[in-house]
């Protein structure tokens, strides 16, 4: 057998799957139990066939280097993540609630600043946030909606909370790789699909394209809705033309684009000049209009925020959305969902100590060993320091780095993060994850993904997810399944149950 | 249809042609090879001249030895048409326009892909050769395929079989210009009079062309009918009448396509009003219509360019 949960040893850490070592989670039982019903060598021949398949699928994400394009297969783990539906329908609500604040407080931030005369917000935090855009001051976008697409980060602490610990608003990814897990997950595990209620994350590209069609300034008409991408360089590469693909859209570049003197953005084609309503941007805020922006950048559209400002052209995500973005506005949001919509928030922020007020920065410089510092706008886990695991010399380079520019520092402490049972060389081992789901606000209503995109930290211990630091992924399944049926038994029946199950089972 | 990638559908046609055409070219040569007594050799060297890479290869190989014409052929990435390159290039392109074509494409390209990096090499040595080549062109065909059976016949699709048809017929060209060049040369080189129909016959292989040739002409292989077939013949999908029909019955789905429709016409004329007898009598008459034909072929690019490409 190839899995052999008795060994699985997980009680370190809160793990997904497992309440105790040996007990599965009610939502992983009947997939634990499958798994165990599995063959070493069934499970070599399944491995290979999804090496296989994400190969022929061309799921990858690009590294640059040495001039040349670098195609990494994407790293992906078979056994699946599972929440039960029951659960992840609170975790929802807590999503909308808070990219419904967020976008509150954007169009505060560029409109009047209410928050901030009623001294919720500081004024030092937004003027020195290097995502406020100033060309944005006054715009009213469409539903008064900036961040269109959100992708917010989830960890779960040993106790079980989940946090919210960051939000990216500005061209958050990640989503195509949720999509294709899936679809791969698939290919290597049909016989799940038909005995467990898994619910489906098909919809998102359709999803999505409401949300972009309805920015179009043209209603009524049929819009052009394009994705504007930096081009093949960009390690999100992959993502923008998959999208592009299942939305049936143009996959567009800044060069196929222009603004004409009436203010309008138009895309160039074999037949000349043709429209464009809405653009989802996949390319940073200072990079889309030279004009506007950094005027070096060859990769944006001369006169898009213009057109944008006039409302000629949809944006998604809108520009300036980022400022709230910022890992120092992070620490009030719980305070925005309170101030513009009255509500308790749902999900927690992990603590945070901001190192521009004198009181909590002295904190976070006597326990650097303890604490997780983080710059304000990095993203991809860059220039971050793990206090517990840093050397010496690199907690003394943070102090300096934090006195010196106290306002870009906050730390939080050091999360245990979650594990699930993953495949390794030395077996399966629990390894830490943690969960971006995406949120599409369109005005009227909220869209948040079934799950989101697991992602493991495949390197034993550690805590960094990225796939750009050794990364990998997970398919997430949220699962329905009716508790009252389930059996409430001890550990050894409820190993009995399953085992029965899965002999009379789809096998 | 973004004039960006209308440029990258039609190179993608061309590459995938390319890399296919190279292969059966390639596979043909060593079979002729076989037919030649061994001093009348004509050796590997006419492949450089067809695919038109003699300064790259000299700049790199010392003399065209068979292995070496062969490495340059499959799997030098120093050379631009080599079947590996003309794969990367069909591959980098489509990355940029996966949003355009059917998934499936996307997939069985890499599939051509990997075998080409993995199997290309070991495609050098005879003893392996046929049998790579032969994986090539299958996996080729096999995007076709998925090409002909699941895409649209929109816009893009046209360019597609524009890019596709100009590279068949540039390539069908390129070998009667090579090869009749030698037939007339007999009195400088060796003389290849009695092989005359052997050569001509794989002119024919490299085109698949010798089953329909007996088919349609009815007549045993010589340089008049090799001629006439390959570039008269309006049935026959490698020969140069027909890619450029292809190229014509596309132009009505497309806007200002009058120039490019007087440039076809011109090479149309060429190849119909040839006098194949008088061509063959003459010093190089074969090598000089070919000229004509891909000058004319150079003409329709820079008029597809003009009208579609250009993104300034």
């Amino acid at each position: 057998m190839a899995f052999e949960w008795s060994q699985y040893r997980c009680q370190e850490t809160y793990d997904e799957l497992f309440a105790q070592p040996g007990q599965p989670r009610p939502a992983a039982r009947q997939l634990l139990s499958y798994l165990q019903s599995i063959s070493a060598k069934d499970l070599a021949d399944r491995r290979l066939a999804a090496d296989l398949a994400i190969k022929v699928m061309g799921i990858t994400f690009t590294v640059y280097s040495e001039g040349k394009t670098l195609d990494r297969a994407w790293p992906f783990d078979m056994i699946p993540r599972v929440i039960a539906r029951k659960d992840w329908e609170r975790t929802e609500r807590g999503l909308k609630q808070r990219v419904n604040a967020l976008n509150h407080f954007i169009q505060d931030i560029y409109g009047d600043q209410k928050i901030v005369k009623d001294k919720v917000v500081p004024a030092e935090v937004l003027v020195d946030s290097v995502n406020f855009r100033p060309q944005c001051v006054g715009v009213e976008p469409k539903f008064g909606v900036w961040a269109h697409i959100c992708g917010s980060d989830l960890v779960r602490d040993r106790d079980g909370t989940l946090y919210v610990l960051e939000d990216n608003l500005r061209v958050p990814s990640g989503v195509s790789y949720m999509l294709e897990n899936r679809s791969v997950i698939k290919r290597v595990w049909p016989e799940l699909f038909e005995t467990s209620n898994i619910l489906p994350v098909d919809d998102y590209p359709a999803q999505l394209y409401d949300t972009l069609s309805a920015l179009s300034p043209r209603p009524g008409d049929q819009p052009n809705v394009v994705l504007l991408t930096p081009g093949i360089y960009n390690s999100a590469y992959f993502e923008h033309a998959y999208l592009a693909q299942q939305m049936g859209i143009e996959l567009v570049e800044g060069t196929d684009l222009f603004v004409d003197d009436d203010d309008c953005v138009y895309m160039r084609t074999i037949y000349g000049p043709k429209r464009v309503d809405v653009i989802y941007r996949r390319i940073d805020d200072l990079f889309i209009d030279p004009e506007a922006f950094r005027p070096d950048s060859i990769l944006g559209v001369k006169g898009l925020m213009r057109a944008w400002i006039r409302g000629k052209v949809g944006l998604a995500n809108a520009p300036g959305a980022g400022v709230a973005d910022d890992k120092v506005i992070y620490a009030f949001v719980p305070a925005m969902i309170k101030y513009y919509l009255d509500e308790e928030p749902i999900l927690p922020n992990v603590p945070s100590f901001l190192c521009m007020d004198q009181k909590q920065r002295k904190h976070v410089l006597a326990n650097l060993d303890k604490l997780v510092v983080k710059p304000a706008n990095e993203s991809g886990g860059y220039g971050m320091l793990i206090g517990p695991r840093a050397t010496k010399e690199e907690r003394e380079k943070f102090r300096g780095l934090i006195e010196s520019n106290p306002r870009n520092y906050m730390a939080q402490p050091t999360l245990s993060l979650s594990t699930a049972p993953t495949i390794t060389d030395e077996g399966v081992e629990p390894r830490h994850l943690d969960l971006r789901p995406f949120i599409l606000s369109r005005g009227e209503s909220t869209y948040v993904t079934t799950g989101g995109l697991t992602r493991v930290a495949l390197v034993k211990g550690s805590l960094v997810v990225n796939s750009s630091q050794g990364g990998g992924s997970k398919d997430t399944w949220v699962v329905d399944f009716d508790e009252d049926l389930e059996p409430k038994q001890s550990q050894g029946q409820s190993q009995g149950q399953s085992q029965a199950q899965s002999t009379g089972g789809a096998r | 249809m973004l004039s960006r990638v209308a440029d990258n559908l039609y190179w993608f046609g061309r590459y995938l042609q390319r890399a296919e055409n190279t292969a059966r070219l390639i596979n043909v040569n060593a079979i002729l090879m076989l037919d030649l007594p061994r001093r009348m050799t004509l050796g590997w060297g006419p492949l450089i001249e067809i695919v038109g890479a003699d300064s790259v290869f000299r700049e790199h190989y010392e003399d065209a030895t068979e292995e070496d014409v062969v490495r340059f052929l499959i799997a030098d990435p120093r050379n631009p048409g080599s079947i590996q390159s003309s794969v990367y290039n069909a591959r980098e392109i489509l990355r940029t326009v996966r949003d355009t074509m059917p998934r499936e494409t996307w997939e069985r390209l890499n599939d051509l892909y990997f075998y080409v990096q993995e199997r290309g090499e070991a495609g050098i040595p005879r003893a392996q050769r046929q049998g790579v080549l032969s994986e090539v062109i299958n996996r080729t065909l096999l995007i076709y395929s998925v090409l002909t059976s699941n895409m649209s016949r929109d816009v893009g699709f046209q360019f597609l079989r524009i890019g596709t048809n100009l590279e068949q017929a540039d390539m069908t060209t390129r070998i009667l210009d090579v090869r009749s060049t030698r037939l007339g040369r007999e009195q400088s080189g060796p003389d290849l009079s009695p092989f005359e129909n052997i050569i001509w016959m794989s002119v024919l292989r490299s085109l698949t062309a010798y089953q329909m040739y007996r088919k349609h002409m009815k007549r045993r292989v010589n340089g008049t009918g090799v001629l006439r077939f390959l570039l008269q013949n309006r049935e026959f999908p490698r020969s140069v009448m027909f890619c450029l029909s292809q190229v014509a019955s596309t132009l009505p789905t497309l806007p200002e396509n009058r120039k490019i429709e007087r440039a076809i016409e011109r090479i149309r004329a060429l190849a119909r009003d040839a006098n194949i007898e008088a061509l063959l009598a003459a010093e190089a008459g074969v090598p000089h219509l070919m000229d004509e034909i891909q000058i004319g072929l150079g003409e329709v690019h820079e008029a597809l360019s003009a009208a579609y490409f250009k993104t300034d």
